[in-house]
């Protein structure tokens, strides 16, 4: 087994690949890629047994053959090369001989067939989608997923399909964030949990991406289909909670301001606030937002004072400042709304202007109480 | 007696017959007259009689209907509670010159630690002669006393010669003035108890003392440890001169029964403005809402609800008084509604703070 391929393109190749890897693995063979050589294509793929993901090269060879090659290895001496074309040879001592323009290196490889075959989807059915939209679609939900082991499915991003649109939520139980589109739509009735693992992969390869993905999917797995690279996982068993549930259906009191403003004031005050509850109160009177934060332990406080426009009763709500941090730093908007019904009840922040045609986003944070 | 404490002495003052006895200070034509406080011919509840009205059966707590029937020539009174309180505030005043542990029960009865006083005075017997004689020459009005050893008995004392007068219940003389005292009378023991004890067989303070500490626990739970003690002389409750409340509340009862939910909401809105007013004024919050409602029958319901959270605003009071209401269906028409908040922001504070801090962020109810 013998292939020709330029150092730059591999090492792009492998370092997309190479976030599938985990750092410890418990199966020796997971810290490979594999490479599986049919003439002038090559297919390397990496797995972590939830995910595995693979991509097509374009090298220079007329061989076959399979290998596992070690991961760390290869993409650390990759990075050191200028672009050059490099030579892999397959020899008989178990090991791989890489010829570069200053020298030879040697790996030992591992038999190809050790290493997992990813699941092939049996009966999946299918949507496409705009490899952008999914990207951005993952950009705005994934922050607002859990990472509690006890309840599984509200660490992963909730797909739901339907012909009419497309929608995907994320929750923590804390926060929540519904992206709905309504440009895009699936042939079906569909719901589905994904992990954030092979979603923040997703996500960096997509980002900005003209193409299409095809997105198959049944029970147990979905399979991400783009340009030349694809991405099979399996999906987190069980029921997402009703999330529609949540949402605060009267929220009387309403509050539009500009969102930098009140993001850089947020930052700002909650500089002062305490440390473990990251609480800071919103007092909303008239057409004036006071934001402030204290540290009663060590007696820091802050004030802020915003102009806004308001609809509703005066009120007082708390709120957890990195969950509005995160929230606003992840709208587009130049003005948001902040709508809300009573101090314990969720406040849903929507923004009122940037977005694009057919999308919709609502994101809910749930209130600290306020103890006085 | 069985305690390890030195012997403390106690005295519970104990005004007579109170709002009447003010009402009757401020407008002599009622001297004389039956009279009776709060309430009307028609609706309500007697805060207060005077004694020539408790001859013909008026107590407080009776309706004033009942009231009347008993009574036909029984005078009703607005109460005017911030008189009283002034009153009770120059009472206290007098309290004060004697010794700084005074423990008001509420406007007219307090408990005062006089084991060591101001005045110097070993004799809390001739004390509580002292503060009484400067009540009535100071404001005017008749006070009782009981003093003893602990709050218990100085508060069972001082009924004893009531009105105008009081009790010294001697450390030696404890024991026997316990067993000679009838069950109902015990501080504590109301009308559902003593039936029970009857029941047992319980009917002086002898009787009770023959039971064993797990007869009466099995039968009274949590108080039978309590009764077990205080017919024993040992009642270690100290006078607390700060009392902080437990909880805070507000109630109305309505001109008329009232039988739609959707008329109660809006008394409900006053009484959760009242609530959150008294509640600012403390500077308290409660986790504990309920909802008291009183039938037109009497009959007595109470519905609560804890919150993981402080509360103390009228909105959010209200919110779960409202669900309290829908929870269950109504059994008669309503003539009392009020809401209370108890687990108040005022309890241990300290150990819980911690805590707190993790509870305060709330959760989607997934």
């Amino acid at each position: 087994m013998k292939f020709i391929v330029s150092s730059t393109y591999l090492l792009k190749q492998l370092q997309v690949l190479g976030g599938v890897i985990n750092n410890s693995n418990t199966l020796p063979i997971l810290d490979n890629f594999l490479f599986d050589l049919k003439q002038d294509k090559l297919t390397v793929s990496a797995s972590d047994l939830e995910t595995t993901m693979s991509s097509v090269l374009d090298v220079d060879s007329d061989n076959e053959g399979t290998i596992a090659v070690p991961a760390r290895l290869l993409l650390e001496t990759l990075k050191t090369f200028p672009e050059q074309p490099l030579t892999f040879v397959v020899e008989d001592n178990n090991t791989v001989e890489i010829s570069s323009n200053h020298g030879k290196y040697a790996l030992a490889y591992a038999d190809g067939a050790e290493f997992p075959k990813a699941v092939e989807l049996a009966n999946p059915s299918e949507t496409t989608i705009l490899g952008d939209i999914l990207a951005s679609a993952i950009n705005k939900t994934i922050f607002a997923a859990g990472n509690d082991d006890l309840r599984p499915v509200m660490s992963g991003v909730f797909f739901q399909f339907s012909p009419e649109n497309l929608t995907f939520v994320a929750t923590d139980a804390h926060k929540l964030v519904k992206y709905q589109r309504n440009d895009v739509s699936a042939s079906q009735v569909a719901e589905f949990i994904m992990p954030k693992k092979p979603l923040t992969l997703l996500k960096g390869i997509l980002a900005g991406s003209e193409s299409d993905v095809l997105i198959e999917y049944n029970d147990s797995n979905a399979k991400f289909t783009f340009d030349n690279t694809e991405l099979i996982c399996r999906l987190i068993d069980g029921k997402y909670p009703n999330y529609e549930a949540v949402i605060p259906k009267e929220n009387p009191n309403k509050l539009t301001i500009s969102r930098n403003q009140f993001l850089s004031s947020v930052r700002r005050v909650s500089i002062f606030s305490n440390k473990t509850t990251h609480q800071i109160r919103l007092k909303i009177a008239g057409a004036e937002l006071n934001i402030s934060a204290e540290d009663m332990d060590y007696s820091n406080k802050a004030e802020e004072r915003l102009t806004c426009s308001y609809q509703g009763d005066d009120m007082q709500i708390g709120f957890n400042s990195r969950f509005l941090t995160e929230m606003l730093n992840n709208l587009n908007a130049d003005e948001v709304s902040l709508e809300m019904s009573l101090p314990n009840r969720a406040g849903i922040l929507t923004p009122v202007d940037g977005l694009d045609e057919g999308e919709n986003v609502t994101m809910l944070v749930m209130p600290v109480m306020l103890n006085n | 007696m069985e305690t390890d404490f030195p012997l403390r002495k106690i005295i519970h003052v104990d005004m007579d017959a109170f709002y009447a006895s003010v009402e009757e200070l401020d407008n002599p034509d009622l001297k004389g007259k039956a009279v009776a406080v709060g309430g009307s011919e028609i609706r309500g509840v007697v805060s207060a009689a005077n004694y020539e009205a408790r001859k013909f059966g008026v107590y407080s707590a009776m309706s004033g209907v009942l009231a009347k029937k008993k009574c036909p020539h029984l005078v009703f009174v607005r109460p005017r509670f911030d008189r009283y309180k002034e009153i009770s505030k120059k009472v206290r005043t007098i309290f004060f010159q004697y010794t700084d542990l005074v423990e008001p029960l509420s406007l007219d009865e307090a408990y005062l630690d006089v084991t060591t006083n101001k005045k110097g005075n070993p004799s809390a017997t001739l004390i509580a002669k002292e503060i009484r004689q400067r009540i009535f020459d100071e404001v005017g009005l008749a006070a009782s006393a009981g003093i003893s050893i602990n709050k218990f008995i100085a508060k069972v004392a001082s009924d004893y010669n009531k009105p105008n007068g009081q009790k010294t219940v001697n450390p030696e003389e404890v024991l026997s003035f316990l067993e000679d005292l009838e069950i109902r009378k015990f501080y504590g023991v109301g009308k559902v108890t003593t039936e029970k004890m009857y029941r047992l067989g319980i009917f002086t303070g002898k009787d009770l003392k023959t039971k064993s500490l797990e007869f009466l626990e099995s039968n009274f739970g949590k108080s039978g440890a309590y009764y077990y003690h205080v017919v024993r002389g040992v009642h270690n409750s100290a006078v607390k001169p700060h009392r902080t409340p437990k909880s805070v509340g507000a109630e109305r009862t309505f001109n008329e029964n009232l039988s739609s939910e959707i008329f109660m909401l809006e008394r409900l809105e006053h009484i959760a403005e009242e609530l959150e007013r008294r509640l600012k004024k403390s500077n308290l919050a409660g986790k504990t809402i309920t909802l008291k409602i009183k039938y037109s029958d009497f009959t007595l319901n109470t519905r609560s609800k804890t919150v993981p959270y402080f509360v103390a605003d009228k909105a959010l009071i209200l919110e779960t008084a409202k669900e309290l209401l829908y929870q269950e269906k109504l059994q008669n028409s309503v003539r009392l509604l009020g809401i209370s908040l108890a687990n108040l922001n005022t309890e241990k504070k300290k150990t819980e703070s911690k805590e707190e801090s993790v509870l305060v962020q709330l959760k989607f109810d997934f």
